[in-house]
């Protein structure tokens, strides 16, 4: 496969995926469990995006404290349910991130 | 009620603190994207038209490994099926539209503006024109996201890796995840979410991502079962 087509087929695949329902099915036939279950979707597809992130930044999970992204993570959690400004916690992160690394490395 | 220049305004204007998160994230993919050897036409036409910073880096990733098309598609298809969950959940939002309305919704579909698209729906009084604030932010969200890849396409890897400009990739998430834990079952959800990505990450394709959600939504509903049956006897 040529690289063009397969570039324009990850293109159709992602409009299809996002499409699947908003254009293409009928919402309010969706039984109740299933609606239930898209209310979680955001919580739990985001934690799982974010934890891999923070906890084996360089592949392995590492839960200690030598885990610099996990600990300005952990921050930058803190600060996302104090502050209730989309910044607070990429600001709080990343500051904390390189005051870390300054101070070790 | 506001009108529709007013909801276009407020999407736009909402969305705009996320455009400093997503920035890192763009030049990454851009980056990425000359680095995998693509050409600058094919780095930018794959950004214009898929639009999603995890399937561009899979992509890449991929592409600079020499794997097979139907190798780098599948992979594409597997970090994107949370937009078919994404589609689900703000359809109901937007059915009353006609399908060209609803195709460039969903085209324009993100992380962000979807997180966005259901605080707003979900604010009391008439929601009509609201689909308006999705088009304001998606938008914003969409030239602000090109202009930031091509930039990163253009430099190349210039930028210095003890920057680490990569975490504000993850940041941008856990400033969108904090907000949409509002309830016991959601905390549930995340919670088993993430624990699960850590113990499932040795599996081939980011698959892990697919079963931390499922295994995440399973505790949520779980969760909420167990509090309507307490409430009931009650």
């Amino acid at each position: 496969m040529s690289t063009w087509l397969t570039l324009l087929a990850v293109a159709a695949v992602t409009f299809l995926l996002r499409g699947s329902f908003i254009v293409f099915a009928d919402p309010h036939k969706f039984p109740h469990a299933l609606r239930q279950a898209l209310q979680l979707v955001p919580a739990a597809v985001l934690a799982a995006i974010v934890a891999p992130g923070l906890a084996s930044p360089e592949g392995p999970v590492d839960l200690s404290p030598h885990n610099l992204r996990l600990v300005a993570g952990l921050v930058a959690l803190a600060a996302a349910a104090r502050i209730r400004h989309p910044l607070a916690p990429i600001a709080a992160g990343m500051a904390s991130l390189w005051l870390l690394q300054g101070s070790i490395g | 009620m506001r009108s529709q220049r007013e909801e276009f305004a407020a999407g736009a204007r909402e969305i705009s603190p996320m455009i400093v998160g997503m920035v890192p994230f763009g030049l990454v993919a851009g980056v990425a994207a000359t680095a995998s050897g693509l050409t600058p036409a094919q780095g930018i036409a794959l950004s214009v038209l898929s639009f999603s910073g995890i399937a561009q880096l899979i992509v890449c990733q991929l592409l600079a490994a020499k794997s097979p098309g139907i190798v780098v598609v599948a992979a594409g298809s597997i970090v994107s099926l949370r937009f078919a969950m994404y589609s689900a959940a703000v359809s109901p939002h937007l059915a009353h539209l006609d399908r060209r309305w609803r195709a460039l919704l969903a085209f324009l579909m993100t992380d962000q503006s979807f997180a966005m698209t259901t605080a707003r729906f979900s604010a009391p009084g008439d929601r009509s024109l609201r689909h308006w604030h999705t088009l304001g932010a998606s938008l914003t969200l969409y030239l602000a996201w090109q202009a930031v890849v091509i930039a990163g396409v253009v430099v190349g890897a210039q930028v210095p890796a003890r920057w680490s400009l990569d975490f504000a990739v993850v940041l941008t998430f856990i400033a969108l995840l904090v907000p949409a834990v509002r309830t016991r079952a959601d905390l549930a959800a995340a919670i088993v979410a993430a624990a699960t990505a850590l113990v499932a990450a040795g599996l081939p394709y980011r698959l892990s991502l697919v079963a931390a959600s499922l295994a995440g939504i399973a505790a949520g509903m779980a969760i909420e079962r167990s509090r309507r049956r307490r409430g009931r006897n009650e």
